[in-house]
């Protein structure tokens, strides 16, 4: 695997090895079919402090060289995966990565010239979902709340420029209005002007793509001084932190998660014990991630296994194993996992949560399918 | 019309606090010839400073009926208290043994002041933005066409009270001449007896009160503090200060209200990304067709 684990992206990177640590001792511990055993073979894609993309590409060619390793794990972010993918390509490896977002890697033409090296061939995987789906998933979302009128905020950054226009997109589709669309500039403190402008539309509700910090705070607090504290607010997963600004304040604040309700599936309780009782600490953000597309790597390579008479198979027959379509779904604590010909899951789940008394509470869940 | 008075109001509620610190930059500049690029960051720690009382307060229960108002007033004077002797203090330390240095090693210094301010806040507060308590009910009140929060009243009313004490303190209490008359001429001003020291002690002392009352009310009106705060805020209320005049206190206080209505008026009709651009375009016209402000007289160049 490759992944960030030291300078700033220690921690998440660390707890996210975690994760792959066990799934795949717990896979070990079952036996493998031809007594085979999986070993992770842990690379830092970190210079300097901060991930890089040269490094992982380098990472990538050293477990490329090592003719055990059958599928790789990561990376982390969605630049290095941008400089790792043509190589995993031309080799022909599974890669299966549990947090790079970026639309590009997997969709349209940025994709196609990442895997221009073998362009029939598709070796790269990510178990997380994307940016867009998250922005159609809410748009559908604030219709069945009967929000039919919106106002769109961003903050004009990558993540939350991009999530308003999918949702503006979709919504639009879907048969809502939006009224209006406004950036906001960096380091805003007033937001009342951009509100009382807003009130005069008369939405039913605001939608914001950026983060808490970006903004998502002070808007939703200030939307209280001008008289439309009643409004409801929306956004994505850079949100659910908006009580600790926005406090009694953030009450009628909506936000969806690119992942399933962890109580609604007995696999990722199962998942949450069992990592604490091997760490002693509580799972990283992305530790379930890193764990399912674990779970997924080790799944086809055993199946590879079975159908090479108990041998080690080679790469290309352990891609050929990886789920697709609606057979073989490997159940895993994010739920069920296979993949669409882009290599993105095919039955993303995107949950919506409500802010209530300062506390968030789960709504809804969407299964998106392609 | 509606939307317009909203607006107008938004915009004095935000200029009420740009006037504020535009004020302190303008008093320093008026005595020192310096222009203090710390004081933004003195907005910022007297921001802090009343969060922190009123966060204690409420946590101790304190809030409540009677308490709220007493509680309000005690972060507010405490806001005051502790930037105007930050900003006395770093008057003495940083600038008083400079007086006599040419005018570019005080510049350097203040801004040299100004990025330490901001590390140890960031150290002091961390990094991310703090909420500041919702201390003051704020019902929404319709005055004919015009529906303003209490809040934004009371924001307004502090700002109003404490710049017509400042006029007062300044055109008719003794200190107040000193300072003008140190403004105008240092070696005179010393000849007839006048501390000049002390004056220009005091002159920091009440720039860091002011910018302890923009603290508390900024604080109020935008819900949070944060340990750049002051650099935004600092660079708007400069550019206040020199649209007005710098070294004129009525051009400071015209110069915020008209700042904040820019601000507020740029971002309903041309959209929020370009509220800087608005009022930074200002700066700059200001600064090459009237370089002596709104209401400044001309004066020989200086820094």
């Amino acid at each position: 695997m490759d992944l960030p684990l030291s300078g700033a992206d220690a921690s998440v990177g660390t707890s996210t090895l975690d994760g792959i640590k066990l799934a795949v001792a717990r896979a070990n511990a079952k036996g493998v079919p031809g007594g085979f055993t999986f070993a992770v073979q842990a690379l830092d894609d970190t210079q300097q402090g901060v991930h890089n993309p040269q490094q992982g590409a380098s990472n990538v060619r050293t477990l490329i060289a090592d003719d055990s390793v059958l599928a790789i794990i990561g990376p982390y972010n969605s630049n290095v995966a941008a400089a790792e993918i043509p190589i995993t390509n031309q080799a022909g490896i599974v890669q299966i990565s549990p947090s790079a977002v970026s639309d590009g890697l997997t969709l349209g033409k940025d994709a196609a010239m990442l895997r221009r090296a073998n362009p029939g061939v598709n070796t790269f995987f990510r178990v997380c979902t994307t940016d867009s789906r998250q922005g159609s998933a809410a748009a559908r979302f604030a219709l069945d709340l009967k929000l039919k009128r919106a106002y769109i905020v961003d903050d004009n950054e990558t993540y939350g420029l991009d999530l308003a226009n999918v949702f503006a997109r979709d919504f639009t589709k879907l048969g809502g209005t939006v009224l209006g669309r406004d950036h906001i500039a960096p380091d805003t403190q007033d937001f009342k002007a951009l509100l009382l402008k807003i009130k005069g539309y008369k939405p039913d509700f605001i939608f914001f793509g950026g983060t808490t910090s970006t903004g998502g705070g002070l808007l939703r607090r200030q939307m209280f001084d001008v008289g439309m504290g009643k409004l409801a607010f929306m956004g994505g997963d850079g949100i659910p932190d908006i009580a600790e600004v926005a406090k009694k304040r953030a009450d009628g604040t909506y936000y969806t998660v690119a992942a399933p309700n962890a109580d609604l599936l007995p696999a990722a309780k199962r998942f949450v014990a069992a990592y604490k009782a091997k760490f002693g600490s509580d799972v990283g953000p992305y530790s379930a991630n890193a764990y399912a597309a674990t779970e997924v790597a080790i799944s086809a390579i055993e199946r590879a296994i079975e159908a090479n008479g108990n041998k080690m198979p080679t790469r290309a027959e352990v891609l050929a194993k990886i789920p697709r379509g609606a057979k073989n779904e490997v159940l895993t604590p994010i739920g069920p996992i296979s993949f669409d010909t882009n290599g993105d899951v095919r039955k993303p789940v995107i949950s919506l949560y409500a802010i209530r008394n300062g506390r968030s509470s789960f709504i809804e869940q969407l299964n998106l399918s392609e | 019309m509606h939307e317009f008075l909203a607006q107008l109001a938004n915009g004095v509620e935000l200029g009420a606090i740009y006037a504020l610190i535009a004020l302190g930059y303008t008093l320093v500049y008026g005595i020192l010839e310096l222009i203090n690029f710390a004081h933004g960051d003195v907005y910022t720690f007297g921001s802090f400073v009343a969060l922190g009382i009123l966060v204690g307060l409420r946590a101790a229960g304190a809030l409540h009926g009677a308490g709220l108002i007493l509680g309000i007033a005690a972060a507010l004077i405490a806001a005051i208290l502790a930037s105007a002797l930050l900003n006395a203090g770093i008057e003495r330390l940083a600038y008083r043994r400079l007086r006599k240095a040419p005018r570019l090693a005080p510049l350097i210094t203040a801004i040299g002041v100004s990025f330490m301010l901001e590390n140890l806040i960031e150290l002091w507060q961390g990094s991310a933005p703090v909420p500041f308590p919702n201390v003051i009910p704020n019902p929404q009140l319709q005055i004919g066409a015009l529906e303003v929060g209490v809040q934004q009243i009371v924001v307004v009313a502090l700002a109003i009270v404490t710049m017509i004490a400042l006029h007062f303190f300044v055109q008719r209490s003794k200190l107040g001449k000193a300072m003008r008359a140190v403004a105008q001429d240092r070696d005179a001003a010393s000849l007839v007896g006048i501390n000049v020291d002390r004056t220009i002690a005091m002159t920091f002392l009440i720039a860091g009160a002011l910018a302890g009352v923009a603290g508390f009310v900024g604080g109020v009106s935008f819900g949070s503090a944060w340990f750049l705060n002051g650099f935004g805020a600092g660079l708007r209320a400069f550019t206040a200060a020199v649209l007005g005049g710098i070294g004129n206190i009525a051009g400071a206080m015209l110069g915020g209200f008209l700042i904040g209505m820019l601000e507020s008026f740029s971002t309903w009709l041309i959209g929020g990304q370009w509220s800087n651009v608005a009022v930074f375009s200002v700066l700059i016209l200001v600064l090459v067709f009237r370089p002596s402000g709104l209401l400044g007289e001309t004066l020989p160049e200086k820094v």
